[in-house]
């Protein structure tokens, strides 16, 4: 049997395998100190029945929380879900941030690391908030069944108490801490040890999210807001093309702005610091920089970039990296007797989370520790980058995770530029620097959501049935781009450009996705439903064009290839019956179905809408939506991130374009980049259905969908495909005229 | 020196003449719960209320305000108590929050004017006030039930 102390030393990446005999296996490396666990005794000491969970002698309860929050809402959930399986008061819990990468409290989907994204949390720590709740719940009950002499058997536990019904007697957890002698050992936890679903208190209810008090008075603190003692402020004039650096710096007028304190020149920029904000912005605005101008990014533009994705994803003598493959979809189709095949093209775009990048970081004056304060997707990731970047080790690099005022993908980095900035400037003028970019800062030197090429074939037998798919992703691997490390573990397989892209919807006999590598044309990373922001409109698209090609109703067609996927059937019949798709409309009003879906979770939308085959403005009246990430934990919460999303995807769909030329981002702020406004939103009516399937994740559910099922409304309603995204006004009216 | 009211109190702040009023705001006078989001009054971010109206407080310097009396989010009411901010937390209105100083400010000030508006009034007057989590529709609600019509 393992010991506590023996469980806490080993429990890196641990699985848990319970089954008969309640065997536990510990493997991996690494964990925590021991330092608070009580064995034998009792007295004023908190138990720390695990990793997760300490128990106070006050009643009071601490839960970790591996992740960082950006509106997703897992900082309460999650935790939420340990309280729930220990049967612990929710109200009597603190939940605290993880602040070092403690490979222990690592997500598996990212190598160990502490990292939040890929709408993972729930799923991946649901099943460890469940068992070690359950053990810490059976390890109380243990330890009273003992004292009192009594079967284990007998004891039951109601939020935050254990019972003994026979006798009437009972003790709080925190007296269970306070009096009685725990047991070293961990107990042995199988499913009968589980809560029931149906005494659920939290999970699948109304629980507030813990962060929303602090967001309506204006007291929550992103990294924005730090105000850290001694601390100056910076601003950053980057090479406006990526990879330049400063020749010439003229920074005589700069220095005259009352406030600037130094001018730092930086291998990629100037650093201008100072007493105020004000100050340091208009220093940077008298600089005059000689940049060296030796880029190759100098030679690069989207549309010509894009144009080279066209030619690559065409081109079939250039294989691809496989991502996904069933059967044999190049053979089938050559010999297929009808063969349909269709080019899709996507424009980067920003992730224009409302808080500008910024970070907050003092050096110590040997350069080899620092303490950040900053809003990051990933602990890990940021200790890790920021010691690379500092050359010293991790165990040096204190951090403060911030929440975040929008994540999206854009802080999840290896070595995120504006901690960088923060790091080098605390360094060279050893005082705390809080750098913040301004917006056009944001646009200049972001990282965006990929171009794309996407080359679909499919092939029909000759009794007119879909036997193959073949789908080409001409795009850069951009991971690659994002942490070289994971990337050297994982290449050539890339999630973050080819997610959605693997068939698990349809019935289709031979089915291959390949990634044709490009380079990029912009910094890249993952954006908001990663690789299902495109490769969803490419599928969903061309399932809609194969469809009409053979005169099936796109609704129809779906339906028969999903005829062996009931949970999938469910989604598209009930968000059918939401919009009464059989319902004919008026003239000039039109309706597109997709699907999208995101891991496990599943999600299909349909909208309503006219076109203006002049402007190519489109008028949305509706669009409906619904989710299945299987058990919902937050019914509110789930519902608020899919029309979340919804919006999100309208947002990219109809407004939304990054261009760069000559290496250059020619989009400056939200006039030259539009997001939707308040009046700008349509009817949404959205459902998430909880499902008898593990969570699996709502944060990127149903961005995907809108601009495929946006394109094949307006194809159903003109007979015009428009196989490109962003739907602009520009580009639908071309793809209108004549 | 520029000296005005904020949140009731009187301060006097040194600084240029031309810093922006959200500067000054958050950093000298360290009130925080207003936001820098464009610096371009695009976004609505940084709303304020200068003599009872909204402002971008990012393109008011700080020489206009002289004299003025300024609400920011942190005294729109003690106690957090403002029907709007019962509302917002009743229906969970934030996601990352950012936005949210910028939007409540936003929506007292129809609220002081308009006891009861329609939902065309309503986004219409909020579309000044950008939302990248797209929180608006729980928005409209919230704004609903705090004039009493939900």
């Amino acid at each position: 049997m393992t010991t506590r102390r023996q469980f806490l030393q080993q429990s890196a990446g641990f699985t848990f395998a319970i089954g008969a005999g309640g065997f536990i296996s510990a493997c991996g490396a690494g964990g925590p100190d021991s330092a608070s666990v009580t064995s034998g005794g009792s007295g004023a000491e908190p138990l720390q029945a695990n990793i997760w969970v300490t128990i106070h002698p006050d009643d009071s309860i601490v839960v970790k929380y591996a992740g960082t929050e950006m509106g997703q809402g897992s900082m309460t959930h999650v935790p939420m879900m340990l309280a729930e399986h220990l049967d612990a008061d929710w109200d009597k819990v603190t939940v605290e941030i993880v602040t070092t990468h403690d490979t222990a409290y690592g997500n598996p989907v990212f190598l160990n690391m502490l990292y939040t994204a890929g709408s993972t949390h729930v799923m991946i720590y649901g099943e460890k908030m469940k068992v070690a709740g359950t053990q810490a719940r059976k390890l109380l009950k243990s330890a009273v069944a003992k004292q009192w002499d009594v079967a284990l058997s007998e004891l039951d536990t109601e939020l935050g108490v254990v019972v003994h019904a026979s006798s009437g007697r009972r003790i709080s957890y925190g007296g269970i801490v306070a009096d009685i002698d725990i047991p070293p050992d961990i107990p042995e936890i199988d499913d009968s040890d589980f809560k029931p679903e149906e005494n659920f208190r939290y999970i699948g209810k109304q629980v507030m999210r813990r962060d929303v008090p602090s967001k309506v008075d204006g007291s929550a603190e992103y990294s924005i807001d730090v105000q850290v003692p001694g601390m100056l402020y910076a601003a950053i004039l980057r090479a406006p093309v990526e990879g330049e650096r400063p020749l010439e710096v003229d920074d005589v007028s700069a220095r005259e702005v009352k406030g600037v304190t130094e001018i730092v020149v930086l291998p990629y920029g100037i650093g201008v610091v100072g007493n105020t904000v004000e100050a340091t912005q208009k220093g940077k605005s008298r600089l005059k920089v000689t940049w060296s101008e030796d880029s190759a990014f100098r030679h690069v533009s989207t549309d010509t970039s894009i144009a080279e994705y066209v030619g690559a994803a065409k081109d079939l003598s250039i294989k691809g990296v496989a991502w996904a493959s069933k059967g044999d979809a190049t053979g089938a189709i050559d010999d297929a007797a009808v063969v349909v095949t269709a080019m899709y093209t996507t424009d980067p775009a920003y992730h224009a989370q409302m808080e500008p990048l910024n970070a907050t970081a003092s050096v110590s004056d040997d350069g080899k520790s620092a303490e950040i304060w900053v809003g990051t997707q990933t602990q890990s990731l940021t200790i890790i980058g920021a010691a690379e970047l500092l050359e010293t080790d991790e165990a040096n690099i204190t951090l403060h995770p911030m929440t975040m005022g929008g994540g999206f993908g854009r802080r999840s980095l290896l070595r995120q530029q504006y901690i960088d900035d923060a790091l080098l400037l605390s360094k060279a003028v050893k005082r705390p620097i809080k750098v913040i970019w301004s917006r056009e800062d944001d646009l200049e030197a972001g990282h965006f959501r990929t171009a794309a090429a996407q080359y679909m074939r499919g092939g029909f037998d000759n009794d007119g049935k879909l036997i193959a798919v073949h789908h080409r992703v001409a795009a850069p691997a951009i991971l690659e781009t994002m942490n070289r490390h994971r990337w050297a573990v994982v290449k050539p397989k890339d999630v973050i450009t080819m997610l959605g892209s693997e068939n698990t919807t349809y019935d289709i006999a031979h089915h291959l996705a390949e990634h044709i590598r490009q380079p990029r044309a912009s910094r890249v990373i993952a954006f908001r439903g990663v690789g299902t922001g495109y490769t969803k409109f490419a599928m969903e698209c061309f399932i809609d064009e194969l469809a009409h090609s053979k005169n099936v109703d796109p609704m129809e067609f779906r339906l028969q290839l999903c005829h062996d996927n009931a949970r999938m059937t469910r989604v598209i019949e009930t968000v059918a019956d939401m919009a009464d798709w059989d319902r004919k409309r008026e003239p000039g009003i039109g309706l597109g179905i997709a699907l999208s879906g995101y891991h496990k979770s599943l999600s299909a939308g349909i909208v309503e809408l006219s076109v203006d085959s002049v402007t190519g403005r489109i008028q949305i009246y509706k669009f409906w939506a619904v989710g299945d990430p299987g058990r919902v934990v937050s019914p509110r919460n789930a519902k608020a991130q899919v029309d979340g999303n919804i919006i999100f995807g309208l947002s990219s769909t109809l407004s939304e374009r990054i261009s760069v030329k000559n290496g250059i981002v020619e989009q400056t702020n939200f006039h030259n980049y539009r997001i939707m406004r308040a009046n700008e939103v349509p009817d949404i009516e959205s459902i998430v259905l909880s499902t008898d399937n593990p969570s699996s994740g709502v944060g990127e559910l149903g961005t995907a969908m809108v601009a495929p099922a946006i394109a094949n409304a307006i194809a159903s309603l003109t007979g015009r495909r428009i196989r490109h995204q962003p739907l602009t006004p520009d580009i639908v009216a071309a793809a209108l005229k004549g | 020196m520029i000296s005005f009211i904020v949140n009731g109190t009187s301060v006097d702040v040194d600084a240029e003449p031309d810093t922006p009023l959200l500067w000054v705001i958050r950093e000298h006078l360290k009130l925080t719960g207003t936001k820098f989001g464009c610096g371009m009054a695009l976004c609505g971010a940084c709303m304020v209320h200068i003599d009872g109206e909204t402002a971008y407080s990012c393109v008011t310097p700080a020489s206009a305000v002289q004299g003025k009396k300024i609400t920011t989010i942190e005294g729109l009411s003690p106690e957090s108590a403002h029907p709007l901010q019962k509302a917002w937390v009743e229906l969970e209105v934030p996601q990352c929050g950012y936005c949210q100083s910028g939007q409540i400010m936003r929506a007292a000030v129809l609220l002081d004017k308009n006891k009861t508006p329609s939902r065309e009034e309503i986004v219409s007057h909020m579309s000044t006030n950008l939302c990248r989590c797209g929180t608006y529709p729980t928005i409209v609600k919230a704004i609903q039930r705090a004039s009493g019509q939900s």
